[in-house]
């Protein structure tokens, strides 16, 4: 009996310790690659366009805070084949008043990205 | 005689164990960070800034639709007219790179290089030491279509506890012939210290 009960105890604990599967490729989930847990910040909907051949991206994120909150955030612009098509981008940094939902919107460098991520950092 | 071997192996040991594996020579203090990261030093104009503006323009105006089949554009100078000392010319030559590399623009000699452009042509077409059919024939070079001008302007306030500096720059392509200007956008950017 006792033995049962720890090898429960102990299921339960490595389901617990289970790793979320990934997220399905070509979801919007997929597309965001978050350096460490992303505190207060919540990555929502993305539309992406193309607009005179250039990739546009938008994307929304919401905080979940009642204060202000700085995160820091770029694109990485990716080919066909999944390579970077462009040099890395700059970080920049972006401040949510408490409880704001907003847009941040980016435009490929060059007309042969054809897919992207979001890098994103909350400090 | 065993003893003095023995010495020697350890001060060799010691030696070796003391030599440095790292592909690195210097001082600790001394280390190289990354190129695109946000810059807090001072609220200063500072290398975020000049990236930041340079890639918002370049991708504003290459998704903007204007510059299809890649027209000859001319770039000025970006006025400054701010109270810094801003190296205006490393925006512009930021701008003109990530065109260039994004391949919807070419470029004309600029103010900078038209003199060494110039100079190049009177050197191949008047000194007669080039053979004729390499010499770079005058009366070839392309005009520019459209050129490029902007300016850095700011807003700095400071009180006992903040300073704040608004910068504004602005940039637009207009069309030399007609002298309308067929592009325009602006990047802000404030940065506020609290002391």
């Amino acid at each position: 009996m006792r033995f049962k009960i720890i090898a429960v105890a102990a299921l339960a604990l490595l389901a617990g310790c289970a790793t979320p599967p990934p997220p399905e490729p070509g979801s919007a989930a997929s597309k965001v690659v978050a350096m460490g847990p992303l505190k207060n910040i919540v990555v929502g909907a993305m539309r992406v366009a193309r607009e005179n051949g250039f990739m546009t991206v938008n994307v929304q994120l919401s905080n979940t805070l009642n204060s202000n909150k700085t995160f820091y955030y770029r694109f990485a612009w990716l080919g066909p084949e999944g390579f970077p098509v462009a040099d890395e981008e700059v970080w920049k940094s972006m401040t949510m008043y408490g409880a704001q939902t907003s847009f941040i919107q980016a435009i490929a460098p060059t007309a042969k990205a054809v897919d992207f991520r979001l890098e994103i950092k909350t400090p | 005689m065993f003893a003095r071997f023995s010495f020697i192996a350890v001060l060799a040991l010691l030696a070796s164990g003391c030599a440095n594996t790292s592909p690195t020579l210097g001082s600790k203090n001394i280390s190289y960070g990354d190129t695109k990261a946000v810059e807090t030093v001072t609220n200063e104009f500072g290398s975020t800034d000049l990236q930041m503006i340079a890639e918002s323009m370049t991708r504003s105006l290459a998704q903007s639709g204007i510059m299809q089949g890649r027209p000859v554009v001319q770039v000025y100078d970006v006025k400054n007219k701010t109270s810094e000392y801003i190296d205006t010319r490393e925006i512009t030559t930021s701008i003109k790179t990530q065109l260039m590399k994004s391949g919807v623009a070419r470029f004309a000699s600029d103010n900078t290089a038209m003199q060494s452009q110039v100079d190049q042509l009177k050197l191949q077409n008047q000194s007669g030491l080039y053979k004729k059919a390499t010499v770079a024939k005058t009366g070839n070079m392309v005009a520019a279509k459209y050129r490029l001008e902007g300016s850095i302007s700011s807003i700095v306030k400071r009180s006992s506890d903040y300073k704040d500096v608004f910068y504004k720059f602005s940039l637009q392509l207009i069309d030399v012939e007609s002298g309308l200007a067929e592009w325009m956008d602006e990047k802000e950017i404030r940065k506020t210290t609290e002391r």
